[in-house]
């Protein structure tokens, strides 16, 4: 290359240049699991645990099955988030897809079970018997957000839309794993539509509000 | 100096520990492998300014490179960020009526048109033919709003959606 610019530009960069600490994955998700823990923390300290699990017992099968396909949701986009901050040509960031897809399993079932009893369905679905979940949901998932959009912040996302619902969907999806923990209800309508809701609206904050601000 | 990978991978350890003399030689490698890049991706008078802004982005980007892994996809990756981000840019010129633009060599112009080729088949053939006539070509709008009888308007809005289809279409490649 001849460009005089490019090798004053050159000149001047290598004369700036420090020591930097390469960015890794085991950094990143040590700040999500601090982000799950303060979010975790503080609704279990504003609202409490479920009875039974204060008591010490088990979920009852359903809700625990739920619990861990919205955990396996968390766990992939959480990762897929991570590894956006680390950019490379051929790298694969949608493991997240089939997480969500096999979680999609919830809302199928629900739609299932709202037609065979259309009442329970109507009361599952009256705003009054679940918007408090999905606000404590979104609320919940600010932390595992916020470590996210951190580390992305700092790193180097490719596509910063696709890095905005993915930083959503993993925060509304640990939010919605705190809000199991706290959560009385075994309805399985009502945990797939106000807390799969939970997620689905994180999603679309993510990428309404972050995107914009992970272009660099 | 030939630029191979496992080369460019130690000099860009030996720059995230400080080392200003590799990290000199790594961005004059760096800055011919990505004017090769652009070179079958962009129109030839807007080369230097995409190797500059990659070259700069990588700067501040440096400490997203992670040894265990190769350096040219990551190279790649920042290159393909800015090639992108130009795209968007010019989409936004087109709504500000400023998508005027001069190019140089004719043999340069071919280069650059060949590997676009695959790209602009992907859009509909209206878009296409305005972004070659407008983007690659340096027609003027009027011009190409003459020679592929749309209207000036129209040549402004498909030169907008062609390029940010093609903008998405890049991104998810």
């Amino acid at each position: 290359m001849t460009n005089g610019s490019i090798d004053s530009l050159i000149e001047d960069l290598a004369g700036e240049l420090e020591p930097v600490r390469p960015r890794r994955l085991v950094r990143g998700s040590l700040w999500v699991a601090g982000g799950w823990l303060v979010g975790a923390a503080a609704l279990l300290w504003l609202a409490g645990p479920r009875h039974d699990l204060a008591d010490g017992a088990m979920m009852p099968p359903l809700p625990l099955l739920a619990f861990w396909l919205i955990v396996a949701l968390g766990f992939a986009a959480a990762w897929s988030a991570l590894r956006m901050g680390l950019p490379g040509v051929g790298r694969d960031y949608g493991g997240w897809r089939w997480a969500g897809l096999a979680a999609l399993a919830l809302p199928f079932s629900a739609l299932v079970m709202a037609f065979g009893d259309g009442h329970a369905a109507m009361v599952a679905a009256h705003p009054e018997n679940g918007r408090h979940c999905l606000a404590q949901g979104v609320f919940a998932g600010l932390g595992v957000g916020a470590a996210l959009f951190a580390w992305l912040k700092g790193g180097a996302p490719t596509s910063p839309t696709r890095a905005g619902w993915v930083i959503g969907i993993a925060a509304g999806a640990a939010g919605a794993t705190i809000v199991a923990l706290h959560c009385a209800s075994d309805d399985m309508m009502h945990i797939a539509l106000w807390h799969g809701l939970a997620v689905a609206l994180s999603g679309v904050v993510g990428r309404v509000l972050l995107a914009p601000l992970l272009r660099w | 100096m030939s630029i191979d990978e496992p080369s460019l991978a130690r000099l860009m350890a030996a720059s995230q520990r400080g080392d200003r003399a590799a990290y000199r030689a790594l961005l004059g490698d760096s800055g011919k492998w990505l004017a090769r890049y652009f070179a079958r991706r962009i129109a030839p008078h807007q080369i230097d300014d995409l190797v500059q802004e990659t070259l700069v982005s990588m700067h501040r980007k440096l400490a997203t490179w992670d040894d265990s892994r190769p350096f040219l996809p990551w190279l790649a990756a920042i290159a393909r960020y800015r090639w992108i981000d130009m795209l968007r840019r010019q989409r936004d010129e087109v709504e500000l009526g400023e998508g005027d633009a001069a190019v140089g060599a004719e043999d340069e112009v071919v280069h650059a048109r060949l590997s676009l080729d695959r790209m602009l088949t992907l859009l509909p053939a209206g878009q296409a033919q305005v972004i070659t006539l407008v983007k690659i070509e340096g027609a003027s709008i009027a011009e190409a709003s003459q020679i592929c009888g749309q209207s000036e308007s129209l040549v402004k809005v498909n030169i907008h959606r062609g390029l940010k289809k093609l903008a998405q279409l890049i991104e998810s490649e």
